[in-house]
């Protein structure tokens, strides 16, 4: 199969809506996939030959060797030819390390796959109302290799209302700005019409430094300031601390945002994505607010949890490494295996309808010196996985 | 019956307030010994834990081999090898030395003028951490020596040693034994570890967080004694090679460094540089230390290894593959008794531990110093083998200049001498304190 005809059907399969996974779909584009990316990738192929998984051995989608994240910082992960690029996001950088990066000769996918997430998991009813946009992140021109800003570009482009824009520029959060752009929403609708609702996005140390400079201006002429969004607004948060802030559980900061903000937290919705995937995974709390709080996977991806030992799927319920199978990433490696920790999150019925990833605090304790030393003898990777943004708050 | 459990908000307070209370009655007692009594007494209860048929360390073997996740056989060696390398006379002298300037007599003789004595703390707090108990061992008796009683705080991975070190006390000398007092309260309680830290000196072993949050709740007058997070290495030249023995020793004692303890804890060799060892040469080293691994975990078997380790090492293992597949000078050795991965540069990567070990080639002296530039302040010991004299003698320099507290040999990381400078600090006086009398002398 021709990687046009590839990317057309997958194209397809994103703007069809709805999502619906097609096991039969997905394990034909992921094996034409990897067919192509093994005959035009040679450190993949490379890489397949010796573990022995060539096309030639390869019968279903979960033989298809998997590349670890840390790969796409020492390897030039491409199916094309190197001028022939168009857009390369890489992710954070620390002093000693390299910088993964993502090259691409399209961004038709990228795109397409990350408006069907967001409108399928953030925006739901928003779709075409044009709200507001907010961003607690660098704009483009500050952040031009940040997939994270890339992303919220895309979004804002697409559905964000006149005035949507950037409240992070050189490093520094613009609260003020942020605060006043909040005020000037229309509180006092016509009646019988909704308040026109906010979309506040960005990752999880900036919302901590807009709790801390909240907190620190009460008392100030600004303690009457009032955060509230309208009626419907919602939050994305993604990505770690990576010492850039204090750091805060997902819960405590999820409970905070939605006190100063006035808004349920099911309305806040985390983002789980990194720099070398075409796909992100949201928070299921705005598609299914009575479920279990969950990440939702595209039909276009497959999230597999395996054991560390044995390399096979986990029992459902079970703690496995994330691998992910994102069919949006047709210039590089589709199978990509990652360094994270996670669990399936199960129905009434015992049915898998969607994952959790695990902190790295689980087990910190029983590893004592071993988490310092990680880190320390590390390039700081291990403090900046699950986190699609190539940005620095300083 | 109905069994009806109450459980009072107040109740870790309480205990800490009461042990507390317990240790202060205790401390007249406790300073009208003399500093030579106290020395001789704290040595004398270290006997009691070295000597070959210690009934307190067969018993720490049975407790902690049930409450740990290491192999029991594990705990044994780790303690038998740790505590047959703490020399009950060879902490008398070193005490005796760092107190030269100190009256040995009793009180009464008071000091010549110009002399200092030891004006003991009221109480000390020591904070024990990790699983390992040998710091807790000694952090528990070191302020005794100066006269200060100690509540100890144990951690929830090692909660045996704080009782069987009283039991020991006890029997050594019942006054030593009362103005110590072990105590358990929950990490999260606030008001507990608040009175805890209350006392005029704090020793703290634990993780760089943890060392933080403590300084953080001190006032500037106490005084805080930290032992925090560091890491070891080993550094191995060419002389390792000259012949086939030769190589299999330092393995061997290589090997024995990372399986003790499950390479937990700060003595635990992290990573294995191979300085000006020549690029045909170095498979044969990491295929060595991969065999004696395996040989290794038939005596000391390894405990449970946590997932999100296990997932590490995967990790890292791919990454690895990765490399070698790419036509790197790149070698993954993994099996059941640990993983030896063999790099082509001395780039700084992840160390998952629990017999994980990684060996980075170093072009000489300098790229190796370098590379450890980094790590400044953060390296305990280091094991050296197969390098020729003039550059032993020039790294234990520079080691020291990088915050190196031992330099050894492989084999005897995990087993310090009981008056190693932890942290570099010598091993009484950060704990005590001094008064020193100018004033002219009533004839």
């Amino acid at each position: 199969m021709k990687r046009e005809v590839l990317e057309a059907e997958i194209l397809e399969w994103m703007n069809e809506g709805a999502w619906r996974r097609d096991e039969e779909r997905f394990e034909r584009l992921a094996l034409a996939l990897f067919r192509l990316q093994f005959a035009h990738c040679e450190p993949y192929a490379r890489y397949a030959r010796a573990l022995g998984r060539t096309p030639d051995d390869v019968e279903r989608a979960a033989e298809i060797p998997a590349v670890p994240t840390g790969a796409f910082k020492e390897f030039d992960l491409r199916g094309f030819a190197p001028e022939q690029t168009v857009h390369t996001f890489r992710t954070s950088g620390t002093s000693a390390g390299k910088r993964g990066q993502l090259h691409l000769d399209t961004l038709d996918l990228y795109e397409a796959s990350l408006l069907a997430s967001l409108r399928q998991c953030l925006l739901r009813e928003l779709v075409g109302r044009a709200p507001l946009m907010r961003f607690l992140a660098p704009p483009p021109d500050e952040a031009p290799d940040s997939s994270l800003t890339h992303m919220f570009e895309t979004l804002r482009r697409a559905e964000g209302a006149p005035g949507s824009a950037y409240d992070l520029h050189g490093g520094r959060l613009d609260v003020e700005t942020l605060r006043r752009a909040i005020h000037r929403v229309d509180r006092s609708p016509a009646d019988g019409e909704d308040e026109t609702p906010i979309v506040l996005a960005g990752t999880s140390f900036a919302f901590v430094h807009l709790l801390d400079a909240v907190t620190s201006a009460k008392g100030s002429s600004d303690a009457a300031a009032p955060w509230r969004l309208p009626h419907g607004s919602r939050v994305l948060e993604t990505g770690g601390f990576k010492g850039r802030s204090r750091e805060v559980p997902a819960d405590v900061l999820r409970e905070a945002l939605a006190r100063l903000f006035d808004i349920p937290e099911r309305s806040i919705v985390n983002q789980y994505g990194m720099t070398e995937l075409g796909s992100q995974f949201y928070d299921s709390t705005l598609s299914d607010p009575v479920g279990p709080r969950r990440k939702l996977a595209p039909p276009w991806t497959r999230v597999r949890l395996l054991d560390p030992a044995t390399g096979l799927d986990v029992p459902d319920g079970a703690v496995g490494r994330i691998r992910i199978d994102d069919l949006a990433n047709t210039g590089s490696v589709a199978a990509i295996q990652t360094a994270d920790l996670g669990r399936a999150v199960l129905d009434d019925d015992g049915e898998a309808i969607g994952f959790e990833v695990l902190g790295r605090e689980a087990g910190a304790e029983m590893r004592g010196c071993s988490i310092a030393t990680d880190v320390m003898l590390s390039d700081g990777r291990a403090a900046e996985r699950s986190a699609g943004s190539g940005e620095t708050l300083r | 019956m109905t069994r009806l459990e109450i459980a009072w908000p107040d109740a870790a307070l309480e205990r800490v307030h009461a042990a507390r209370g317990r240790i202060e009655k205790a401390a007249p007692a406790l300073r009208r010994m003399t500093v030579g009594d106290r020395i001789d007494a704290v040595a004398r209860t270290l006997a009691s834990w070295t000597a070959p048929d210690s009934p307190y360390r067969r018993e720490l073997v049975e407790l902690l081999g049930e409450a740990s996740p290491m192999h029991h056989d594990t705990v044994a060696e780790g303690l038998e090898s740790a505590l047959r390398a703490w020399d009950p006379a060879r902490f008398r002298d070193c005490c005796r030395a760092e107190l030269a300037s100190v009256p040995f007599g009793p009180p009464s003789d008071g000091p010549a003028r110009g002399a200092r004595r030891i004006a003991p703390f009221d109480w000390t707090a020591v904070l024990a951490g990790g699983s390992i108990p040998m710091p807790t061992l000694l952090s528990g008796l070191l302020p005794l020596v100066g006269g200060s009683p100690v509540l100890l705080r144990e951690t929830s991975k090692d909660p045996v040693t704080g009782g069987l070190l009283k039991r020991s006390l006890t029997a050594v000398q019942p006054d030593l034994a009362r103005a110590f007092e072990p105590v358990a309260f929950p990490a999260e309680d606030d008001a507990a570890l608040d009175a805890f830290l209350a006392a005029p000196c704090v020793v703290a072993t634990g993780s760089d967080e943890t060392i933080r949050a403590v300084g953080h709740k001190l006032q500037p007058s106490q005084r805080l004694v930290a032992y925090g997070h560091r890491f070891s290495l080993a550094v191995l030249g060419p002389g390792c090679l000259r012949d086939a023995s030769g190589l299999e020793r330092v393995v061997t004692d290589l090997a024995l460094d990372v399986a003790r303890w499950d390479q937990s804890g700060c003595l635990s060799p992290a990573v294995v540089y191979l300085l000006g060892i020549e690029e045909e040469d170095r498979p044969s080293v990491a295929h060595a230390l991969s065999g004696a691994l395996e040989r290794w975990a038939g005596g000391l078997p390894r405990g449970e290894i946590p997932v999100e380790v296990l997932a590490s090492k995967a990790f890292e293992c791919e990454e690895a593959r990765m490399r070698a597949a790419a036509g790197r000078a790149v070698l993954v050795l993994d099996g059941a008794g640990g993983t030896v991965i063999l790099e082509d540069t001395p780039a700084p990567r992840p160390a998952p531990l629990h017999r994980f070990l990684r060996l980075l080639p170093v072009r000489d002296e300098a790229e190796l110093l370098e590379r450890l530039e980094p790590y400044r302040g953060h390296l305990s010991s280091v094991a050296l083998a197969g390098l020729d004299e003039p550059t032993e003698m020039s790294l234990e320099g520079a080691l020291a200049r990088l915050g190196v507290s031992r330099v050894t040999e492989p084999g005897r990381l995990q087993t310090p001498p009981v008056d190693w400078p932890h942290d570099g600090m010598p091993l009484l006086i950060p704990m005590l304190r001094f008064v020193q009398s100018d004033r002219a002398r009533t004839p």
